[in-house]
């Protein structure tokens, strides 16, 4: 039988579609019944939205202009050779 | 994040590159160069990995005239870096090591009692969706240093797949892992951030 800590490890496996029938199965009996891990189920999934939603910070752009140094070189010397 | 070029203007971006247009190469540089910084710290430290990366984009001059499109161009930049990455490591006898074998973090662990059943179960529910959530400046500035802490294996894999949004068999194949080990990474990145959010809208702390 299914319990929450068991739930809990497969959490994601679930969410992302990545379990069995059986075990899908398994799960969703196991939501029906227990309103704990149904709202961690959700909340995981709330978190997984949060993760995808965030705008994250770009590399900073001193870096980008030290790459565009290297490349600016490197084209040169391209097109001297 | 995902800058990536849509993939109509990705061809024209890619025939530029290939022409060795210099502003092409900005452009691509800023579209692309937060996924490849990603890759290169999962196998390597900070600085290590930012001069990977522009290795990288110096060999991108020539390869790119190779490039035949089998894969994306974010796809196969990244893996550019990623075989960089293990060519370094392997010459100095180096790898990348991390325990695969807990799939809970060790602080939810600790919320279930000995029949593996909830002794503290969640606090709350998150109720709201993540663009009103994120519109808290404060509680995108805890995920962003929660992110930051992650272990760099965890950060890298939930960055391809989550922000960068590859595919896992790419994920698999550009950092190395399986996939039942890429599925422990993601499933233990993301419970450090559900713990994260349960804190944060309970007490307001970070």
């Amino acid at each position: 039988m299914l319990m929450c800590k068991d739930l809990a490890e497969i959490a994601s496996d679930y969410i992302d579609g990545e379990l069995s029938t059986p075990q899908s199965l398994a799960v969703r009996m196991h939501l029906m019944m227990c309103k704990h891990c149904r709202s961690f189920i959700g909340n995981l999934r709330a978190s997984t939205d949060l993760i995808q939603a965030h705008s994250y910070a770009e590399p900073d752009e001193e870096m980008m202009c030290r790459i565009d140094q290297r490349i600016a070189e490197a084209l040169k010397a391209r097109k001297k050779g | 994040m995902d800058t990536a070029v849509q993939k109509d203007s990705e061809y024209a971006l890619i025939e530029a590159l290939q022409q060795g247009d210099a502003s092409a190469y900005e452009k691509a540089v800023r579209a692309y160069s937060s996924g490849m910084l990603a890759v290169a710290r999962f196998y390597l430290e900070p600085s290590s990995a930012e001069e990977i990366v522009q290795d990288c984009w110096v060999t991108v001059i020539d390869a790119i005239q190779k490039f035949e499109g089998r894969s994306g161009l974010k796809t196969w930049l990244h893996r550019i870096v990623a075989n960089r990455c293990k060519n370094k490591l392997r010459s100095n006898k180096r790898e990348v090591i991390t325990d695969f074998s807990e799939l809970l973090d060790p602080e939810l662990a600790e919320r279930f009692n000995a029949s593996r059943r909830w002794d503290q179960p969640p606090r709350l529910r998150f109720d709201e969706s993540a663009d009103v959530l994120l519109e808290n400046g404060a509680l995108s500035d805890c995920l962003d240093k929660h992110l930051s802490a992650l272990p760099e294996t965890q950060r890298s894999a939930l960055m391809l797949y989550e922000a960068h949004q590859h595919t896992s068999e790419d994920v698999c194949n550009i950092l190395d892992v399986s996939a039942s080990n890429l599925r422990v990474l993601l499933h233990r990145a993301r419970q450090k951030i559900f713990l994260m959010v349960e804190t944060f809208q309970e007490s307001g702390e970070c």
